[in-house]
């Protein structure tokens, strides 16, 4: 029982980082390998924030939620613009070169030191004792909640706003979308923004459960294992791919070797990269396009 | 008039190695500052020299795979780990001597490529750059394990290698030994691409389809590639232990992937004189970003922190370059050269050589 409410957690986690990769993916085509330096940047200015305000959880969430929309649509507008007629490949290395950008920017504002943002906020940190014996931490439990409303609302929200539908628009044919009279670009910068949003939501959970420090990255870059794995251009597949690599992780690292699950995420993906490329719910055209 | 060296005329013309006054002129030029070099530099700069040296080796094979034949690949720093470890394990177990353990770095990468490259024949862009990027992880996970099994985890040291009865111990022998072995991978990259190969090559990277319908076997082609690619950044891997003296698996970790990714991007992907140059630049950055930062009153502040300043200063570069000039380092010494090469006349030269 603990075990599938363990799980549980990690997925609702990986869905967050999954979610930021997709929403990127349909907009600009490329896989972020940036995600994880966002997903530090967003953690530290929440950091930054709770410092500056002493310890107000909800300004300092606010605080980080718009700094990362400004990153998320600047990155956009600067640098994957220009971009957009290139090969695909370009697009990506360009993200590993903001990547070890972000990374250099962060240590030489916030030094390399490991913190712990946890000591400073204090009653999210108190056990929610469930019906049947177990109890969560009130962090995870708002991970998991947090996960489910995104996974819900994200689709909703595609199928029913005016931007939702843009955003499909753009996703589905830049080119036709441009030509209706949407603004490709402002629908991007908007895409990537949520997508920075998401990934500075998924760097303040973890920097309340577990740490803070310019080292994280690697757990926001695990994070395109769910996305690849769930189908790159499909949200409904995160949530499994997610449930997938969770599941592979904890199995791991309860019954094998804690540092079996370390490589588990990129394990899984290679095994699913060789059954089925395009991911469980992907277009399959997909694979030829890029 | 004169006609620009852009223009070619016939094939026979478009596969001349030096195929203009000018680049004749800038061969000999180049060659000629090279073998002066070692006299006006000290020892801390020969040794910079030689890195740079061993990291064209390596930015040539990955500009084969990445530049001309369009082949994303992220499993550099680990082709680079497994020949070294291939020299390190020759010497462990059978004190082998400089040419064996080569050729074995080598033939052992041209293996290793044609493993790496299997999943080139059914995935593509993205797919295969994380397919590359598993075999990283693979190859860094068992060099790891070979080394803490050998070693006890303490690394290798690697003597300093003998060449018909020389020592090659100093900087200034090993410029003069690399120099030669540089030269002639030059060479033999620069044939390649004038040959059959070279040219299907540069049709899969332009268009894979458009290859197929010309009647090039893509698959076959995409797999060479990837092992002359592989065999070369193996044979640097070698040369960097050698050089280096002690191979321990820490070293290639995604820093040595990124220098090596900076070097053929600063230098402009798909050419030949950009890797040598984005080699160049991506090795002496860092000194020279250390030096700035000791000299400039605007840097002092942030001083202590040179190695933040180092890697910052390759992912702004890196960016700047792929925003601004994606043709890289080559891109600008190709517009310099049609400005001199035509003037007082303007001339746009798309094509980069």
């Amino acid at each position: 029982m603990s075990l599938a409410i363990v799980i549980l957690i990690q997925a609702a986690f990986y869905a967050l980082l999954g979610i930021g990769y997709v929403l990127i993916y349909r907009a600009t085509r490329v896989l972020n390998l940036a995600h994880g330096d966002l997903m530090v940047f967003g953690a530290f200015l929440f950091y930054q924030a709770l410092v500056s305000s002493g310890g107000s959880v909800t300004l300092s969430i606010a605080a980080a939620v718009v700094g990362a929309a400004l990153i998320g649509a600047l990155v956009y507008l600067v640098v994957m613009r220009p971009l957009a007629s290139y090969p695909i490949a370009v697009g990506v290395l360009a993200t590993i070169a903001l990547a070890i950008l972000l990374r250099a920017i962060v240590t030489i504002i916030w030094t390399g030191q490991t913190r712990y943002p946890a000591e400073l906020v204090g009653q999210l940190g108190r056990p929610i004792s469930l019906a049947s014996g177990v109890s969560v931490s009130g962090v995870d439990a708002l991970i998991v909640v947090t996960a489910v409303v995104a996974l819900l609302g994200l689709p909703l929200l595609m199928k029913l706003s005016t931007v939702g539908i843009e955003m499909r628009g753009v996703a589905e044919n830049a080119v036709l979308a441009a030509q209706r009279g949407i603004n490709i670009h402002r629908v991007n910068a908007l895409s990537w923004a949520a997508a920075a949003v998401m990934a500075a939501i998924a760097g303040m959970f973890f920097s309340l459960k577990v740490r803070l420090g310019p080292d994280i990255w690697y757990v926001g870059l695990a994070g395109f294992a769910p996305a690849l794995i769930g189908g790159m251009d499909s949200l409904k597949g995160v949530a499994v791919g997610a449930l997938i690599v969770a599941a592979a992780e904890v199995l791991a690292a309860r019954y094998i070797a804690p540092q079996v699950a370390l490589a588990a995420p990129f394990l899984v993906l290679l095994v699913a990269l060789w059954i089925r490329p395009w991911g469980i719910y992907g277009s399959r055209e997909e694979l030829e396009r890029i | 008039m004169r006609l620009p060296s852009t223009l070619r005329t016939d094939f026979r013309h478009d596969i001349r190695l030096l195929d203009s006054a000018f680049v004749r002129f800038w061969a000999v030029a180049g060659l000629t500052c090279a073998l002066l070099l070692p006299l006006l530099l000290t020892n801390f700069w020969t040794s910079v020299a030689n890195q740079v040296l061993i990291a064209v080796i390596g930015a040539l094979a990955l500009n084969l795979l990445m530049g001309t034949t369009g082949q994303i690949s992220l499993g550099h720093a680990g082709f680079m780990a497994a020949g070294a470890f291939t020299v390190a394990a020759l010497i462990t177990h059978a004190e082998a001597p400089l040419g064996v353990t080569l050729l074995a770095a080598a033939a052992a990468g041209a293996l290793l490529g044609v493993l790496v490259g299997l999943p080139a024949l059914r995935l593509k862009g993205l797919y295969l750059a994380v397919s590359t990027l598993a075999a990283h992880f693979v190859i860094i996970v068992a060099v790891g394990q070979y080394q803490s099994a050998i070693s006890y985890g303490a690394g290798f040291t690697i003597p300093p290698p003998a060449l018909f009865g020389w020592t090659i111990g100093s900087e200034r022998a090993w410029y003069f030994f690399l120099l030669p072995a540089v030269l002639a991978v030059l060479l033999v990259n620069l044939n390649w691409l004038r040959s059959p190969y070279g040219r299907a090559w540069m049709a899969i990277g332009h268009r894979d389809i458009a290859a197929e319908s010309l009647g090039i076997n893509v698959p076959l082609y995409k797999l060479l590639a990837f092992s002359a690619s592989t065999s070369l950044t193996c044979v640097a891997g070698a040369l960097w232990a050698y050089h280096t003296g002690f191979v321990s698996v820490e070293a290639f970790d995604f820093d040595m992937l990124i220098q090596y990714l900076a070097m053929v991007i600063i230098g402009g992907l798909g050419s030949v004189l950009g890797a040598c140059l984005g080699a160049a630049f991506v090795v002496v950055l860092p000194h020279a970003i250390s030096i700035l930062a000791g000299k400039l009153p605007l840097l002092q502040g942030l001083g202590l922190k040179t190695f933040e300043l180092q890697i910052g200063a390759f992912g702004l570069i890196m960016l700047l370059f792929l925003i601004l000039e994606p043709r890289g380092l080559a891109g600008i010494w190709a517009r310099v050269r049609a400005y001199f090469q035509l003037w007082p006349f303007r001339y746009r030269a798309w094509e980069a050589r």
